[in-house]
């Protein structure tokens, strides 16, 4: 009978088109409204490294002022280290992997005198940053062990880069110009792009991943900064020039740790305790003991990538779902109601109120198909124009994947039965033989 | 075949109640052609729609093939009729948007015939009632006369044993309802029961028996004895 019944839908629905297109499009605008931002929501929300979030962890210390807690987390402590912290976390040998990183800038120049120098986003990072992440190698690899602590002069490109400066080929052992100063090309990573971009959230959580990839030892060399946000709370560092930065109490530096174990887990928080307790002997950490160790989905929550801003945004979108919903209730029941006479006519046949029933709902769930597919098309437009509007820096999260789009048929028929199920039970419990006589 | 004892059936608003069947007793036998006459408000279509199980009576005994209806719930009420009972209307009641096949397969489909017998039945009573030509044309395409027909096919395509008619020449012309009539007749030849409401008296007299209801309740006094003897006996 399900075949029946649908082909009795498309015959109903063609032999009202107007009524038909105004409850599809009731269903298609609440759909392509909830969508839009349910997708937005859920992209943003989306965990990159949840095949890993059982043995990631970042690390963070309560190294912030003793007089006032830090504001800015959940949790009452920086989302960030200072980089005496971070290279003393480096000694460890407990993690199975382990990666200091930052954000930073170059000029980018090469051999290729037709090629224009072009300004080049970085992340200086320790070489265990790759396998840490599962950051897929064109060609060569991470760079020396020694580049951690060192000045070494290599770098990994991205794909994209390599494209523009070699043309795709594998450029390992060739030479760039970063800032003027000569870097040799050990790696190239495949096309590698997290969104949200998990390892750093505190500098643009949906910003592209990195174009160049330069070693943790060159700090020094080249006295580098943080691009990213820098956030203190003692009136100056300590000490002269960039020494003293880099010695100083401001925290700038991500870091992440991978624990296979119980046991690693275990040791690394003794480490930790007794890195801090070592600290506060030497008069810093006055705070109260305090460090975490966050998974990466509880990182998402914690750094706050959907914000509360967005979950109200979601809320009232379903709400006007809703009102598309009850829109719909009204046309199915002035569009049902007037084929009363008609399920009188079937009763008399032999048709039960289940059956009248049903026939009406499933009519109900064919406008939901027909609303889904076009809510999936509107909310491919609200997307676009989003991402026209956000100037491509949301270009990520703005697009629609294929569970998302089964989500949005699914929602539409859902909203669609919803909105049939009492004109259809209307019309299932009206006395036959008022219509038998009248029609 | 059909059997009503004390049948009552009233309506009731806020501030009213009806009566329109009042210990209401008849009993049509198998193969009989009976007519019900009456008043308009009689409570001639009252007791058509209560024998054909699309109302429930407020009180009394309804049994039909010697089983008791009264008490079926819906489902089973519907399958019973499904099965037993054919409805002709005066006013057609074919489907506007489905064609002359579609309609006819309505209730074979509530029945659940597969569909190679379902379209052996359609075009056997299309031929019956001579409108297999017209299978594809929708019911406007067609004379008053030819929906009735296809109206009486419909019915009869689950050859029921038990055939309602309410008025079924009523909007018809004097040519076109003598047509349906030698119809009706012919159908009961074959033996299936008919019980047919109607105003017109000659129609009524070609029946094997007219019932005449008055004020809700049989006027055909020495048979309504009788169907009350029986019972209590």
């Amino acid at each position: 009978m399900f075949g029946y019944y649908v082909s009795l839908a498309i015959r109903s629905l063609r032999g009202t088109p107007v009524l038909s297109a105004l409850m599809v499009a009731a269903i298609a605008v609440g759909v392509g409204a909830s969508m839009t931002v349910l997708t937005l929501n859920y992209m943003m929300s989306q965990n990159p490294l949840a095949h890993k979030d059982s043995v990631l962890y970042a690390v963070q210390l309560d190294s912030w002022d003793p007089n006032e807690a830090y504001q800015r987390s959940s949790n009452e402590m920086p989302v960030q280290l200072t980089y005496r912290d971070a290279t003393a976390l480096l000694r460890s040998d407990i993690p199975a992997r382990q990666a200091a990183m930052h954000r930073y800038g170059f000029t980018v120049s090469s051999d290729d005198f037709e090629l224009r120098p072009f300004s080049g986003e970085a992340r200086i990072t320790t070489r265990q940053f790759f396998a840490l992440f599962d950051v897929p190698f064109l060609y060569g690899g991470t760079w020396d062990a020694d580049a951690d602590s060192s000045p070494v002069q290599q770098v990994v490109l991205s794909k994209a880069t390599n494209e523009k400066l070699f043309g795709g080929e594998n450029s390992v052992g060739r030479s760039i110009d970063l800032n003027g100063e000569p870097f040799t090309v050990v790696g190239v990573i495949d096309k590698w792009n997290p969104s949200p971009k998990i390892y750093d959230l505190n500098n643009g959580p949906f910003n592209e991943a990195e174009e160049l990839y330069i070693p943790f030892g060159l700090h020094r060399k080249f006295e580098i900064y943080s691009w990213g946000n820098t956030n203190g709370w003692a009136s100056g560092d300590s000490g002269e020039g960039y020494e003293g930065h880099l010695q100083g109490e401001s925290v700038w530096i991500q870091y992440w740790v991978e624990l296979q174990s119980a046991e690693q887990l275990e040791n690394y928080r003794d480490f930790l305790t007794g890195y801090i307790r070592e600290q506060k002997q030497q008069g810093r950490f006055q705070r109260p003991l305090k460090f975490a160790l966050t998974r990466p989905s509880e990182w998402l929550v914690l750094n706050e990538v959907l914000s509360d801003d967005n979950r109200v945004l979601g809320w009232l979108s379903l709400a006007f779902l809703l009102v598309c919903v009850v829109n719909a209730v009204a046309l199915m029941l002035a569009k049902f109601l007037r084929k009363a006479p008609e399920a009188g006519v079937r009763r008399a046949l032999g048709a039960s109120r289940q059956a009248v029933f049903v026939q009406h709902v499933i009519e109900s769930g064919c406008i939901g198909v027909f609303g889904g597919l076009c809510g999936i098309l509107l909310a491919l437009v609200g997307l676009g124009t989003i991402r026209q509007l956000s100037f491509g820096y949301i270009d990520q999260v703005a697009t629609m994947d294929w569970l998302m789009m089964l989500a949005a048929v699914g929602l539409a028929i859902l909203a669609s039965l919803l909105a049939g199920i009492y004109p259809a039970w209307r019309v299932s419990r009206t006395n036959p033989s008022l219509y038998l006589k009248t029609q | 075949m059909l059997k009503m004892h004390n049948i009552r059936k009233s309506y009731r608003t806020d501030t009213i109640e009806t009566h329109a069947l009042r210990d209401f007793s008849l009993e049509v036998n198998e193969g009989e052609f009976v007519s019900v006459t009456g008043p308009s408000g009689s409570g001639k279509t009252t007791f058509l729609n209560i024998a054909g199980m699309l109302e429930t009576p407020t009180g009394g005994e309804y049994l039909l093939d010697g089983d008791n209806v009264s008490h079926l719930n819906d489902r089973q009420r519907s399958r019973l009729r499904n099965e037993k009972i054919g409805f002709i209307f005066q006013g057609f009641n074919l489907i506007p948007d489905l064609n002359l096949f579609d309609n006819i397969d309505v209730p074979l489909r509530y029945r659940g015939f597969n569909s190679k017998e379902r379209r052996r039945r359609i075009e056997k009573v299309l031929e019956q009632v001579g409108l297999s030509a017209r299978a594809k044309h929708l019911p406007s395409q067609l004379s008053g006369g030819q929906q009735q027909r296809v109206a009486i096919a419909r019915a009869l395509a689950g050859e029921p044993r038990f055939l309602l008619a309410d008025e079924p020449t009523g909007n018809l012309d004097s040519l076109m309802a003598r047509q349906v009539m030698e119809l009706l007749e012919f159908i009961n030849e074959w033996g299936t029961t008919i019980v047919m409401v109607t105003h017109d008296p000659d129609l009524a007299r070609r029946a094997h028996r007219n019932i005449q209801i008055v004020d809700g309740q049989v006027s055909d006094l020495q048979r309504a004895v009788a169907a009350a003897e029986a019972a209590t006996a």
